[in-house]
């Protein structure tokens, strides 16, 4: 002891930091990486690879020679983009497809605003969503690779997902469909859709390690049941159910991870449950009556865009007022 | 369920290292260094100079307003000066600086162990000893006692709740006392009560401490057994959680009210006192012994087992004496605490002396305490999560950055307790508190001119 410190209380600081919640994130994204390297095999490992890749390459770039300030690489949150990015194509999307995403979520949807932190859109979903628009034709072969495990999809819905069936050819087109096929790994899909035990393991971790708090998932799963379930309920014949909702479409990829994102969600419990009910209704509008089989991207980033609103409505519960 | 308070709070370590180590008592110095400023209010006045001889326990200052409080000798000697002497913080305050000369105590003082159980039936007599006897909070904010006993006309108080939550890690002296001192602490409660009109009194105590609960429950079920003005003591465990132990979160667990925006806990009825306030009364009224020791913990982590203390000291100890006493500041310590490490100051000063509100000594080592770099906010949300009050710490290091005092005061600044939950908890190393804690003092500045 030559020097006393002297700084004001208090003293004490929590372990966790920046780095260590996304590095959680990362962990909780790990079941679903697992599934859907097995299940499509090497091209979903390009895939994961290119998308990783670039969005640390691009952030470390742009923070080091058009920016000129700190370098953020180290806070791992380009790397859950890479990750959500890459579970967000099909595992056949050619790695320039990748990269060019890489590029709107990291250069455009992150850097341009000011890096992490300041960013209005989730940036691995506006990468996802330039890219459908873009390039429909790679974003929409669910054509299934060689995998490491599962070598057939379930029996004649090879090349599209349940929702794009649906879209196309009436309720009838999914009648043979399993849920345990859904719950596990055998429908068609991008790689992120694939599996829904391993992303509510995500989830399971995440809520564990408080690192999210459940408000905007519970939400949008109970909006998007609640809303399928009454037109369900009212004609079965034309309507997908519950179940078949949550459970396809990137909705348990977009809740548990998309819609939580810090940056871009409210900051209250209520003003999550709003953000929550909003997408819900948004991602169902769009599967009943929109042009696209589904809706979660487009839900979220049109929510993201009213999060600055919802925080100023919505507020902590002060203490005596 | 364990009750505790409904909005925010964060489990900071549950260390409380020196929780078995009994108090002692510690050796009188060939010197002390007395404050006039050891409460909140004006510094009290001295009324002694050079070459007076005085007796421990004689008033050596008295108080200069309302809001102040008498100061007593700890010791008995002769008078060396009297004048400025840097505190811990290194601020310039008014010491009494006394040469020891034996150990002989004013007269009507009673030194006996025995315990006083008849509680003395004049209300007014009974604020005045405790008045006379220089009693403040001894829970960090060293309020004088005997005004937040006299509560204003036509205001009532439903209930007294005797704060022994003691939630900063670390610290241990209130535990020791409710261990060793558990009869008169109750005695002290029974004696608040009955000035208060007789409403329910209520220790809420954090479950992490058994074996004080259970030592409480025991000395309020023997004293109702055997004496009178006993009933309606009970004793409440409390869930462990950071800040339980602050007044207004401490009313919320209890009696689950909440003290409005600027308001008095007397507002809602309530009256909290800590645990070692009620033994200052017991003392100042059943023993006629003024304020002149108080407990504090020796402790950190660096220290070995054998060098965690909790001491009896007397006011105007030099710190470096004590930490002297105790074997030594350790060579890891890079920031030493007086109070807790949530909410305590570092001390920048060990030339400083004890005062009455002094509670500990903590060693925290540099990996313990210095703070990362700061990053930007993520807007995660814990530091509003974590905000026992519900305000929203991110915007309102936001608008102070601006500022923007308008919006800081809708956005309850005022409110703020500086209980520190959110710097704790920003995983963005952002130093919250400080931010606010400024412009927290210009916003209430805003406030008192207004009106």
């Amino acid at each position: 002891m030559d020097k006393l410190i002297v700084s004001p209380s208090p003293h004490l600081h929590t372990k966790t930091s920046t780095k260590s919640l996304m590095r959680d994130v990362v962990i909780a994204l790990l079941p679903a990486v697992v599934v859907s390297v097995l299940f499509y095999g090497w091209n979903e490992l390009l895939v994961l690879g290119v998308s990783v890749a670039s969005c640390v390459l691009l952030e470390f770039l742009i923070t080091k020679y058009l920016l000129k300030g700190a370098c953020t690489i180290g806070d791992w949150s380009a790397v859950i983009t890479g990750i959500l990015l890459a579970l967000n194509l099909p595992a056949t999307t050619p790695w320039w497809v990748v990269f060019i995403g890489a590029v709107v979520a990291i250069g455009v949807a992150k850097m341009t605003f000011g890096g992490l932190g300041q960013n209005l859109f989730n940036p691995a979903i506006a990468g996802r969503v330039f890219l459908l628009i873009s390039f429909p034709t790679y974003m929409t072969d669910w054509t299934k690779p060689a995998g490491f495990v599962g070598n057939a999809l379930a029996d004649g819905y090879s090349g599209a997902t349940p929702l794009g069936l649906v879209k196309e050819g009436g309720i009838d087109a999914v009648a043979g469909l399993d849920y345990s096929d859904m719950l596990f790994y055998n429908i068609g899909g991008s790689a992120g859709e694939l599996s829904a035990i391993a992303l509510l393991a995500g989830f399971a971790y995440l809520l564990a390690r408080k690192v999210i708090r459940p408000y905007i998932t519970c939400s949008i799963i109970a909006t998007v049941a609640v809303f399928s379930g009454i037109f369900w309920a009212i004609d079965p014949a034309t309507y997908t159910d519950p179940v078949f909702n949550i459970l396809t479409g990137g909705l348990l990829l977009g809740s548990i991870f998309m819609a939580t994102d810090y940056v871009t969600s409210p900051m209250s419990n209520w003003g999550g449950v709003v953000y929550g009910i909003g997408i819900g209704v948004i991602t169902m509008l769009i599967r009943y009556f929109g042009a696209y089989p589904e809706g979660v991207s487009f839900a979220i980033l049109i929510m993201n865009s009213v999060v600055p609103l919802i925080n100023k409505v919505f507020h902590a519960k002060k203490y005596g007022r | 369920m364990l009750k505790t308070f409904s909005i925010g709070g964060i489990h900071p370590s549950d260390k409380k290292i020196s929780k078995d180590c009994k108090i002692e008592v510690l050796p009188v110095p060939s010197k002390v260094y007395i404050s006039v400023a050891q409460h909140l209010g004006a510094p009290a006045t001295p009324i002694v100079k050079a070459g007076d001889k005085v007796l421990a326990g004689q008033v050596i200052a008295e108080p200069a307003g309302f809001i102040s409080a008498y100061v007593h000798s700890s010791v008995s000697g002769t008078v060396k000066s009297v004048g400025p002497r840097k505190d811990l913080a290194g601020n310039n305050v008014i010491h009494i600086e006394i040469d020891v000369e034996g150990d002989d105590w004013a007269e009507g003082i009673d030194l006996s162990d025995d315990i006083v159980t008849e509680i003395p039936e004049d209300n007014k007599a009974i604020l005045e000893k405790i008045k006379l006897n220089g009693v403040v909070g001894l829970g960090g904010a060293t309020f004088p006692t005997h005004v937040k006993l006299c509560p204003p006309p036509g205001k009532k108080a439903d209930c007294l709740i005797l704060n022994g939550a003691e939630c900063e890690p670390y610290l241990t002296s209130d535990n020791r006392i409710m261990l060793e001192r558990s009869k008169e602490i109750v005695v002290g409660a029974a004696i608040m009560k009955q000035v208060l009109g007789g409403c329910p009194a209520v220790i809420g105590i954090e479950e992490n401490k058994p074996e004080a609960i259970k030592a409480m429950s025991e000395a309020v079920a023997e004293l109702k057994k055997t004496a009178k003005g006993y009933d309606g003591i009970s004793v409440m465990p409390l869930k462990k959680k950071y800040p339980q132990g602050g007044e207004k979160q401490l009313i919320d667990a209890v009696m689950k009210r909440q003290v409005k925006s600027m308001g008095l806990p007397i507002d809602v009825g309530a009256v909290v006192q800590n645990v070692a306030t009620s033994l200052a009364v017991y003392e100042a009224v059943q023993k006629n012994m003024p304020l002149v020791t108080n407990v504090l913990t020796v402790t950190g982590d660096c220290l070995p087992m054998e060098k965690q203390h909790n001491y009896k000291f007397r006011i105007g100890m030099p710190l470096s004496y004590i930490a002297e006493y105790a074997g030594g500041v350790p060579q890891e310590a890079a920031k030493i605490i007086s109070g807790g490490p949530m909410m305590g100051k570092a001390i920048a000063n060990m030339d400083a002396t004890t005062v009455k509100g002094s509670s500990s000594l903590l060693y925290l080592t540099a990996e313990q305490t210095v703070r990362g770099v700061e990053s930007a906010c993520i807007r995660c949300g814990k530091c509003s999560e974590a905000c026992p009050m519900g305000l929203e710490p991110f915007l309102l290091q936001k608008y102070a950055r601006n500022g923007m005092m308008e919006e800081l005061e809708e956005n309850a600044i005022q409110d703020c307790i500086e209980c520190g939950c959110c710097l704790y908890s920003c995983p963005a190393n952002i130093p919250l508190l400080d931010i606010i804690r400024i412009a927290k003092g210009d916003v209430i500045k805003i406030i008192r001119t207004r009106k």
